[in-house]
């Protein structure tokens, strides 16, 4: 099932390039390379430790990588802030305590458009108006119904399903290109976990979004991916299509456990 | 009559528990941000306020020393922030910490050189003669109204800033949680700027508002530190509604533990706040009000 939009100008949307990052003296990426079509999705998997927190941190700048490229859309991101990067259209859903609690749900949305250029930008002429940012957060509501009703509580009062919901909701008001996603079904119950998968493959599809999706939970991740990527080690061990992936017996018993 | 002396003490109490709320409100605005203690937020209200002084000899005229007094803790606070401190950050927590008493001792020694040591009286902005109802003292003056007045005033500000403006919304989800702000766009690193440029226009404040009470040398802000930081703890530091009532409940308790022992409770005042400290720290560590934990201490 790979998107028809996907590789249309023969470049992809994101392309990562022998990329080397870690912490202190540990190498947990030691030269991964990656390419994802546009509105593509591309599931990262492996196990625990296999350096795929670590790729989605040094994609968005949040750890700095040691060598290598990250290109989106020909533009080298490796180096750059994750202010900077935010702005040039990666979005990062970090794992677990995505949501600030402590801010409201709308809060918590508005902070999704700090990467808009505010009032002292120098590009005078995309400052977004007041209504614009209405009109997004409107957009947001009614996306994600749930989170209209309760857009004045804290997000400390959320269920794990809405918290999800908001802080996809709070990285798409950036309005991202390429949306990284770090197991985004964690501690979801099924029937919630299956609502957000059909989220991500909605985002791809209708939005023409670029997704990296990291998971855990490798069978349900091929099922809505284009292109699946293995890692062990903080290296590259398999990438193809996610069906071929899915029907690779001993790959799937080394590496995914299922 | 007691009764008129416990409304004295109190009032009194109320208006130097607003100038400690003034610096433990700094300190909770430094600490939210960056899990960082400033010790050297006396120093520099210290600092500001000999500056303060200094425009008021020169200009003859108080409001110019105390508008100046402002605008350079802003400064102050914000170019401490960019020179010393922000090399800092990524680095042990203890280094900042050290970097802030270095700059306590920088700040001291620096007023030293160019002020002198000696006590100066600094001028209030109003009369300081008790207000009286009918011909009963109530032991506040206008001065002690203003001081009330003033900090609730900038206090008031700060929080509907805070609340309701984008930049207050950025200050707060960068002090909550960096790495999503960061990941939003947010410059953190210019928001602590900010974060310090406020707290050094509440020092700053406090030191203008203290002064008259206690005379200015380079050292005179080191009790009041004590006691804005007590005052912080007593509300749990990340809370700034509970650093105003810690100041308020540490000012009052102070004026009774000054009024009602004399002048042998004046010497006092030091050491039952210390106490003060020492047992909430051991009672209630996240302070009196506080809901959430306190990460680092």
């Amino acid at each position: 099932m790979s998107s028809a939009a996907a590789q249309q100008d023969g470049s992809p949307a994101l392309a990562v390039e022998e990329l080397v990052a870690g912490y202190g003296g540990v190498i947990a990426l030691d030269g991964v390379s990656i390419s994802a079509g546009t509105a593509a999705i591309t599931a990262v998997l492996g196990a625990n430790g296999a350096g795929k927190t670590t790729l989605l941190r040094a994609i968005s700048g949040l750890i700095k990588p040691r060598r290598g490229r990250v290109l989106l859309g020909g533009a080298d991101m490796a180096g750059r802030s994750p202010e900077q990067i935010v702005r040039a259209g990666i979005a990062h859903v970090p794992e677990g305590q995505g949501v600030i609690p402590e801010l409201t749900v709308e809060e918590n949305l508005r902070v999704g458009m700090m990467s808009w250029p505010g009032p002292l930008s120098r590009a005078s002429g995309s400052r977004p108006s007041r209504a614009e940012r209405a009109a997004a957060l409107d957009e947001a509501y009614g996306r994600f119904r749930p989170l209209a009703d309760r857009r004045r509580k804290l997000a400390a009062t959320l269920s794990g399903g809405e918290r999800q919901m908001l802080v996809i909701a709070r990285a798409l008001l950036a309005r991202p290109r390429v949306l990284l996603l770090d197991e985004p079904s964690l501690g979801l119950a099924p029937r919630v976990m299956a609502q957000v998968m059909d989220l991500v493959v909605r985002l791809s599809r209708e939005q023409g979004i670029t997704i990296i999706l990291v998971e855990q939970n490798a069978r349900s991740a091929l099922a809505i991916a284009d292109h699946g990527v293995v890692l062990n080690l903080g290296r590259v061990v398999a990438s193809a299509d996610a069906a071929t992936l899915a029907t690779d017996v001993a790959l799937r018993h080394h590496y995914l456990g299922f | 009559m007691p009764v008129v002396e416990f409304l004295q003490f109190t009032l009194s109490g109320v208006s130097f528990g607003m100038i400690y709320a003034a610096v433990a409100l700094s300190l909770v605005l430094i600490w939210r941000g960056t899990r960082l203690l400033n010790y050297a937020q006396g120093g520099m209200a210290m600092f500001t306020t000999y500056v303060a002084i200094e425009v008021i000899y020169h200009t003859h005229s108080y409001w110019a020393g105390f508008v100046v007094a402002l605008a350079a803790g802003i400064v102050l606070g914000a170019v401490c922030q960019l020179t010393v401190i922000r090399p800092t950050m990524n680095k042990p927590p203890l280094n900042a910490v050290i970097v802030t008493i270095g700059l306590l001792i920088f700040l001291e020694g620096l007023a030293g050189i160019l002020f002198g040591g000696e006590p100066r009286s600094f001028p209030a902005a109003f009369s300081i003669t008790g207000l009286r109802i009918g011909t009963t003292p109530i032991g506040v003056s206008r001065f002690d109204v203003f001081v009330v007045a003033a900090v609730l005033l900038t206090t008031l500000a700060l929080a509907v800033a805070f609340k309701y403006t984008s930049a207050g919304l950025r200050m707060r989800a960068a002090a909550f949680n960096a790495t999503i702000a960061r990941l939003s766009g947010i410059r953190v690193a210019r928001v602590l700027t900010v974060g310090w440029a406020l707290a050094g226009l509440l020092g700053a404040l406090a030191g203008v508002l203290v002064s008259p009470s206690t005379f200015l040398d380079p050292n005179s802000m080191d009790t009041i530190f004590v006691f804005g930081f007590t005052a912080a703890v007593i509300g749990g530091l990340d809370s700034p509604a509970g650093a105003v009532v810690g100041g308020l409940l540490l000012g009052i308790a102070l004026s009774y533990v000054g009024g009602y022992l004399g002048a042998k409770g004046s010497n006092l005042t030091s050491l039952v706040a210390f106490g003060i400290l020492v047992l909430v720290l051991m009672v209630r560590p996240d302070g009196l009000f506080s809901t959430t934990q306190v990460r680092r201490v």
